[in-house]
Order: C-alpha cells, then sequence, then structure tokens
C-alpha cells in the first residue's frame, strides 16, 4: 500500500495538522452550544452557575470522530492511496516529437516526419497500459500538446496531426523543458524519448542529458544544399540600383554544384523575368556567399532559386518584395522658374513642376513652392513660401528690414543642422512674427527671417528670397533645401534594407546607433514584436513565416523569414543513453483507482455528521423538541 | 391569501357565555361584580346571544323562538361601566424560542376581547415594552372582533421591557381606575414587582396572566452553554447540568409565586399559564378558577 501524490509523512504531516484544527474548533466552538433565552435572571440565580473559561471537554465526541475519520478519507483521495507496490504503478513519459523544418526533407517516397510518427506510435505500444504519455512538439520551442494522457487513441490522434515546422531543433532547450516538466509532476517519472533526426545547433557539453533519455532516431541520409540568407539593399551611388546578397551552404558530406538564378516581377509564377544566374560550387559543410546586382524604381517581387532541387526543397527558394522608389512630387508657382530648377534638381526623388501663378490650383499633391506669390486660396497641402507679399504671408510679417547681416541659423533644429554661413547682408527681407509652435530657422537681429509651421498641413516661409540674396553664393543653400524636403517627407530619403531568412530567433545588426524608444519592430499586419536591442543589434523571436519590419530612426529594415531554418550539426547521442524501441512489456493489470470511493465515502461523513451533529439540527430540532425533564424531578422543583 | 385568523368561530361561539368579572367597586362605577349587566326587564335593549345552557329563561326572545324555532337571549345595557385595559408584552422576549409566547398572547388577549365585545364592554389593549405603544381599541359588538383580531396580530414585536416606565406612562394617562389584564412573561431584568404594586396602589384590579414558554421554566438543553439574553443582548457562558436545570426551575417557580402574592394581596388575579397548554383550557379552566371570568 503507498501513496501516488504524497509521501507517509507528508500525509501524517497534514493529517496531524488538520486533527490538530478540528480538535481546537470543537473545544473552542463546536462544543459550546449558543442559545437566545427570554431573561438570563434564573440562569443566574440559580445556584452556582458554572461559568466556563475554556473548554475543558469535547461535548460532541462522536461527532468529532466522524469529522475527523471524514477528512482522514478525503485526505487519503487526494494522497491516491493505491494497494500492492509502488512500483507496479504506472509512469509517466514524455514523447519528444521532432517537428522542425528539417523533418518535412524526403526520404524515398516518406518524409522524415512520417517515418516519426510510425516510431512514435510503435513507442506508445510498446508501453504499458497504466502508463501516461505526454506528447510534446520539439523544434525551437517545446511544446505539449497532449498533458500526461493514458488513453492511446488521443496520443495516436496528437501523433497525426503533428507536421514539420519553420524553425530548426533546439534540442538543448526542448530536453530541458522536458526535465522540468517531469519534475513537477507527482507519479513516478518514466522515460524522455526523443523521436527525430537529431538536426540541432550545437550542444553545449557542459549540460547533463537527463539520465531516463532514450533517443528514438530517424535516418536521414540525405544530400541537402540551400540558402541560408539573402539581403538586399540600395546602392550608395545610385539610388534604381539595389544590391543583392545570397548565401547559401552545403548541409551534405559530398561537393555540389547548384545554379543561382534571380528573377522579378510580380508575385506567383506568371510574367517573371529572370535577371541574374550563376553557377557555384558548394563545399561539403561550408557556406558561399554571391552579389547580385538589380536595377529597378517599381515594387517588384524578387524570388532566388538554387537548383536542382534535392530532397529538401524548402529551402531551395525564397522571394522577397521590392518596395517602390518613392517620389515627391512639387510643383512650383514661380514667374522665374529658372532660379529655383538647380536647388530642386539636386535632389533625385523630387518630380518638380513649374507654373505660372496665372494656373494656380489649391488641390496639388505633394509640395508646393510659392514664389514671391500669394494665392487667393492657401494650399491644401504642404507649402514653400518664399518672400510672400506682407499682407498674404501665412506667418504675420512683423517689419521689414533692409542691408541687415544674416545673424544665425537655429541649428538645434533638424530643418538648419548642420548649416554654416560666412557673414553676408540681406539686401531686403520680412521678419516675422512667430506664433507658441512655430520653428525659427535663420533670423537677423531683428528677428525671424525663416519660420517653418510643423501643423498640419506643413508650412515654410522665407522672408527673402535665397536666389535673390547673398544667400545664392553660399553652400548652405542647396543643404537648407535637402533638410527642408527630408522634413516634408522623411520616408523620401528612409533607406531600405531587405533580408531573406529563416523563422526562430533574428539578429539584426543596426548600421547607426539608435534607441531603443525609436525602434519598431512589426509583424506583417501591423501588430509589434517584443525585442531586445543590445550592443546595436536588434534581437527578436518569429516563430512563423512572415515579413517583420524593423524601422530604427531613417532606416527601415525588412525581413522576409520565409527559408527554413535548418540546424547545422547532427546531434550524436553519447553511449550511456538508451536507443530504439524498447521491448514491449508484459501487460500487468492496473491497480483499481480507489480515490473516488474514497472521497465518496469522507464526503457522505461530513453529511452525516452535518445532518446529526450540526448547527441545521440543532437550530431546527431544540426548541421543538425540548428534553423533558423526568417526573420525579419535575415534581421535586414544582411548586 | 388572506391571513389565518387568530381564533376560530367555533372557539368564539364557545366564549359567547362567558364575561370578564372583577372584584372591586370602583368609585362612581358598579361594583363587586357584574351581574347588574343582566338587570331585568326596563333596561335598554342592546343585543341578542344565543342560548347556552344555564343562562336565565326570562330573558329568552320568545317571539323569535316562535319564529325562528332557535332560542335566542336579550341583553340590556347598563351604565356605567368599569373601564378594562389590556397590556400586551411586545418586548423581545416573548419572541424567544420560536416566538410561541407571543402568538399565545395574541390569542388569549383576542379572546378576552371577544368575551368582552360579547357583553359590550370597552377594552383598551396597549403593547408592552419600555412604554405604552401600539393602542387596540375593542368595542361596539361582536361583530368588531374581526377588526380586534387583525389589530392583534398585525402587532409588532421587539424592544425591551420597562415595567416601571410603562406603569408611570399608564398613571399619567388612565386617571380613571379600573381592571387592568396584562399577558406578560414579565421577565423584566430590573424586576416588575415594584411596579406592579405601584399600579395595584393607586387602584387598579389586577389580573395578571403570565405566559412561559416550556424552554423558560424547564430548559431542555445541557452542556456548556453560551447564552444570549434576547432582550439586552446580554451574554453568559455557563455548564448546565440536571441539578443546575433543577435550580433553575425552582428559581422561576419562585419568581412565579412571587407574582400571584403580590396579585392576591393587592386584590387583583393571577394565572401562570404555559403555551404548551391548550387556550380552551386555559380560558374555562384556569382563568374560571380565578375568577377572572365567568
Amino acid at each position: 500500500m503507498y501513496f501516488l501524490n504524497l509521501s507517509l509523512f507528508q500525509f501524517l504531516a497534514i493529517f496531524g495538522s488538520i486533527s490538530a484544527v478540528s480538535v481546537a474548533l470543537y473545544l473552542l466552538d463546536r462544543s459550546r452550544r449558543r442559545q437566545v433565552v427570554s431573561t438570563l435572571r434564573f440562569w443566574v440565580s440559580a445556584e452556582h452557575p458554572s461559568v466556563v473559561a475554556r473548554r475543558r471537554r469535547i461535548q460532541q465526541p462522536w461527532s468529532l470522530v466522524l469529522q475527523l475519520i471524514s477528512m482522514a478519507l478525503l485526505l487519503l483521495a487526494i494522497a491516491q492511496l493505491r494497494f500492492g507496490a509502488p512500483e507496479a504503478a504506472g509512469r509517466d513519459h514524455i514523447l519528444l516529437l521532432e517537428t522542425s523544418a528539417w523533418m518535412g526533407a524526403r526520404s524515398g517516397n516518406r518524409t522524415l516526419m512520417d517515418i516519426a510518427r510510425d516510431r512514435a506510435r510503435q513507442y506508445l505500444r510498446a508501453l504499458p497500459a497504466r502508463d501516461r504519455v505526454m506528447l510534446v512538439r520539439a523544434d525551437a520551442l517545446a511544446t505539449p500538446v497532449t498533458a500526461f494522457e493514458p488513453d492511446r487513441r488521443k496520443l495516436e490522434a496528437a501523433i497525426d496531426t503533428a507536421a514539420p515546422g519553420s524553425a530548426a531543433l533546439n534540442l538543448q532547450e526542448v530536453l530541458g523543458f522536458a526535465r522540468r516538466l517531469q519534475q513537477q509532476g507527482g507519479r513516478h517519472a518514466g522515460e524522455i524519448a526523443f523521436i527525430g533526426a537529431g538536426r540541432t545547433a550545437e550542444l553545449d557539453p557542459t549540460v547533463e542529458l537527463p539520465r531516463n533519455l532514450r533517443f528514438i532516431a530517424v535516418p536521414d541520409a540525405i544530400e541537402n544544399a540551400g540558402l541560408r540568407k539573402i539581403g538586399m539593399r540600395r546602392s550608395n551611388d545610385d539610388a534604381d540600383l539595389w544590391e543583392v546578397y545570397v548565401s547559401a551552404r552545403n548541409y551534405g558530406t559530398r561537393p555540389r554544384t547548384v545554379n543561382i538564378a534571380l528573377d522579378y516581377g510580380p508575385p506567383g509564377d506568371q510574367g517573371r523575368v529572370p535577371a541574374a544566374s550563376r553557377r557555384v560550387t558548394l563545399q561539403p559543410g561550408a557556406d558561399s556567399e554571391q552579389t547580385f546586382e538589380l536595377r529597378t524604381r517599381a515594387a517588384v517581387v524578387l524570388g532566388v532559386t538554387l537548383t536542382p532541387h534535392d530532397a529538401f526543397a524548402a529551402d531551395d527558394h525564397a522571394m522577397l518584395e521590392v518596395p517602390a522608389q518613392p517620389l515627391l512630387p512639387v510643383t512650383v508657382y514661380s514667374e522665374q522658374p529658372e532660379l529655383l530648377k538647380p536647388l530642386l534638381a539636386a535632389t533625385s526623388r523630387v518630380v518638380a513642376v513649374y507654373k505660372k501663378p496665372s494656373e494656380y490650383v489649391s488641390n496639388e499633391k505633394g509640395l508646393v513652392v510659392l514664389d514671391r506669390f500669394a494665392p487667393p486660396q492657401r494650399p491644401q497641402t504642404d507649402s514653400l513660401w518664399i518672400d510672400p507679399p506682407a499682407g498674404a504671408s501665412p506667418i504675420p510679417v512683423r517689419t521689414t528690414v533692409q542691408q541687415v547681416p544674416f545673424s544665425r541659423w537655429n541649428t538645434a533644429d533638424p530643418i538648419a543642422a548642420g548649416l554654416r554661413t560666412k557673414e553676408y547682408k540681406l539686401d531686403q527681407a520680412s521678419v516675422f512674427e512667430t506664433a507658441p509652435g512655430d520653428i525659427q530657422i535663420g533670423a537677423v537681429e531683428a528677428g525671424p527671417v525663416i519660420v517653418a509651421r510643423p501643423d498640419k498641413p506643413r508650412i515654410v516661409v522665407f522672408g527673402f528670397h535665397p536666389a535673390l540674396s547673398g544667400m545664392r553664393y553660399e553652400l548652405a543653400t542647396p543643404l537648407l533645401f535637402a533638410n527642408l524636403l527630408r522634413w516634408y517627407a522623411p520616408e523620401l530619403f528612409r533607406r531600405s534594407e531587405l533580408s531573406g531568412g529563416s523563422v526562430g530567433a533574428v539578429k539584426l545588426a543596426l548600421d547607426q546607433p539608435a534607441a531603443a524608444s525609436d525602434v519598431r519592430v512589426l509583424r506583417e499586419d501591423g501588430t509589434p514584436l517584443p525585442f531586445v536591442l543590445r550592443d546595436r543589434a536588434i534581437h527578436f523571436f518569429s516563430g512563423t513565416p512572415g515579413v517583420v519590419r524593423v524601422l530604427a530612426g531613417d532606416r527601415e529594415y525588412v525581413n522576409s523569414l520565409s527559408l527554413p531554418e535548418v540546424g547545422e550539426t547532427k546531434w550524436q547521442p553519447p553511449v550511456e543513453v538508451r536507443r530504439g524501441i524498447p521491448r514491449a512489456l508484459p501487460l500487468v493489470p492496473a491497480a483499481g483507482e480507489i480515490w473516488p470511493w474514497l472521497a465518496l465515502a469522507g464526503a457522505a461523513g461530513l453529511l452525516a455528521e452535518w445532518l446529526l451533529f450540526g448547527r441545521f439540527r440543532r437550530g431546527r430540532q431544540g426548541p421543538r423538541r425540548p428534553v423533558r425533564i423526568r417526573t420525579a424531578e419535575r415534581e421535586a422543583v414544582r411548586r | 391569501m388572506a391571513a389565518e385568523p387568530l381564533l376560530d368561530r367555533d372557539f368564539l361561539e364557545r366564549l359567547e357565555r362567558l364575561t370578564i368579572h372583577w372584584q372591586k367597586s370602583f368609585a362612581g362605577l358598579v361594583g363587586g361584580h357584574n351581574a347588574s349587566r343582566f338587570a331585568g326587564p326596563g333596561q335598554e335593549f342592546l343585543d341578542h346571544r344565543n342560548f347556552h345552557h344555564g343562562d336565565d329563561l326570562r330573558a329568552v326572545n320568545w317571539r323569535a323562538y316562535l319564529r325562528l324555532e332557535k332560542l335566542f337571549l336579550k341583553m340590556f345595557q347598563v351604565e356605567p361601566r368599569v373601564p378594562v385595559r389590556m397590556l400586551v408584552d411586545l418586548s423581545a422576549s416573548m419572541t424567544a424560542h420560536g416566538g410561541v409566547k407571543f402568538d399565545y398572547a395574541r390569542k388569549l388577549a383576542a379572546a378576552l376581547c371577544y368575551v368582552g365585545l360579547v357583553r359590550l364592554d370597552s377594552i383598551e389593549i396597549h403593547g408592552l415594552t419600555n412604554r405604552l405603544s401600539q393602542r387596540i381599541l375593542s368595542t361596539g359588538g361582536r361583530h368588531r372582533i374581526p377588526s380586534v383580531m387583525d389589530a392583534l396580530a398585525a402587532l409588532e414585536p421587539g424592544g425591551r421591557t420597562d415595567y416601571l416606565a410603562v406603569v408611570r406612562e399608564f398613571i399619567s394617562m388612565y386617571s380613571q381606575r379600573g381592571v387592568v389584564i396584562i399577558l406578560s412573561d414579565f421577565l423584566d431584568d430590573a424586576g416588575c414587582e415594584k411596579a406592579l404594586q405601584y399600579l395595584a396602589d393607586f387602584g387598579h384590579e389586577l389580573m395578571l396572566l403570565q405566559l412561559w414558554a416550556e424552554e423558560d421554566r424547564t430548559p431542555p438543553w445541557l452542556g456548556e452553554l453560551d447564552l444570549r439574553d434576547a432582550e439586552t443582548g446580554a451574554a453568559l457562558k455557563v455548564d448546565f447540568d440536571e441539578e443546575a436545570r433543577m435550580r433553575y426551575t425552582r428559581a422561576f417557580d419562585e419568581y412565579a409565586d412571587s407574582l400571584q402574592r403580590l396579585a392576591l394581596r393587592s386584590g387583583g388575579r393571577y394565572a401562570g399559564i404555559s403555551t404548551t397548554q391548550p387556550l380552551e383550557s386555559v380560558i374555562f379552566g384556569d382563568l374560571i378558577k380565578m375568577r377572572g371570568i365567568a
């Protein structure tokens, strides 16, 4: 006889505590009967009323005995009392079924996953019927699929639903999880059975493996070469040119010559145009990086294909979405457009259209430049006003000054960041009256002459014409316009970097430092993804294929996580680890579960105690059925 | 659904031949007894009632008998009458042990009221706690008994008893002496003997009807008890055994004796009534024996 859930010491300790509390409650409360009476005068005046200071004896010993027996029965039910030897009881096994991406590889006409499922079923059949098994999916994470389950049909149904994922196996994490699960279980721990190919990241040799580990190998003598990573970034010299990096690896044991081909076009197989192709020889266990160039301004889908295909085709093809080159439409209303053309032509992402002031319409898109011209109706979009008439300026003109030196730039603001000019004079300039929130960009002694208003739509007003003053000879002039364009349309200058990789843990090195508050990591649907910023690198985890977008300052990193992750090494278990399917044990009938009967008996005992001795009975029967004193006594006290 | 009346019709019919009795002579009023209520011919006719065995044949309405073949007795009014007042204890002690004392007191009060109504007596009923409360006037003949029973049924018990305060209030309210019927358990911690003596000394004739539940006289519980006074909430913890129970009952009986002595000494009447006794046996037994009614 033994307890399944508690040791004998624990059982005795708990029962002793419960018994002590029960007896104390009886002494303190239960044995004292509360009664409301009409008066206390006869109780007090009765000779020698015994005022009880504390309880000395239990008034209802049978009630206490019944309660203690009931509690003991309930405690025995909780402890799961079993008859027989503990060794005959069932054990709890954990079945780790590998569902890494590698399990999708084909071996003959079956996948490794099919073989692993067969092995798992064989393992279940070899276990005694009383044993319970928990099925855990093992890839980068350990995910329990069932609880400790004695029902083999439920377990087999769960095994049938197991499918290869996209991540690589993290065997160390999975084994640690299984060990913790078994330590928390109340029953006798059985085996931790791992069924899979065992292709994983490098194991830490100092970590001790579970002693009850069983390794059931799935043979995977498969030659595989596949894409590991793809990267794209715009060329520093040419905004329309994309530099494409492709990394491939030979996971097999023999050298392989493969063809890496690039094509682009709309999503899908139709209408795609070959872009480049290269033949590469991959050495066993080695990586090869190739660089390609792709010139496009439009949004396309870039496809990278590695041929000939092998038994694991999932890592032979990857696709990247290439965003379109953003352009800023600028409409210039000026009688002298040649003054502004050099400034706007310096930025290739600006498409400028020059019109006469008489052609003005207020609903232009993009940016509107008004050169010494006040329209009858303000533009509905962002606008740049150059030396507007004093009475029609969007920012009120305080005064007009002549022949004054330009005194300072507000270099603390991004619009004037990095601007520096020698002393020059302005022939004539309007000094503006700024409102709270306005940004003073440049100023003379009398006040600001270049002011930005960051409200929507954004407005910048020059109190002088930069091309008709001493400023046209200054290097700061094109820089100021570049800063203005960046302020108006920051997405125009955002640098994009695209990469294609595998799901799982991703580490992204940033080109420049960024604060965590400036970094956002977003899934395809725009929901944020948790990340850690450490040593100028962002770490995040994505367990499912998809696009993850990282925004850090003016940089955008697009991670297309579509490649399966494949472990680089194949784990070889130590010799002491048990291997293979165990021999089927003779079926021993499991001991009957008696805890429900114990629980029922305990509950019935408590109910009986309540009915026989509880306040329910005292409250109902006390006043209705008074105890009559014997006739002789009655006569003795009657008048 | 209407509430069940305190007394049923059959019982009320049996009460019709009774009358409330008093012994004292009150200044300016008919005294000594109430036989003069049945004065001979020539008195003012009041009402008919059913003939019962023992009634005076001279008062039978023979004309009615010839028409209906049923004996009716004619009743005549005698003025003035002795004021009859009834105090019904409404304190919380009456509700202890399931409220049997309070229910019994209401039924007994209703029966006495009916006896008075049949005789066209006016009875003023007051609730008794630490003051006089919830006045009910029982007058106008037997047909008023339903409203009186309804009013008695609507009495709300609760509070503490203070006989001294109640007697002071009573004397200040009623200067005319009369019969005072008190239905109570007389369990006032401060004692009610002095107050009752004061009331008797003032000239009222007392009829003390002491009600007790069986638990009041013979507590059925044994062992360690945590007692709580129903009125004051005071607590007492005792170890109660058979011997203590005998002492308790003896003390209770001594108290009842003291009440009886007080009533008899002052020319009044006393009856100790257990709620286990049938109401009929109390009315036709104890109350007649003590000459409270006849």
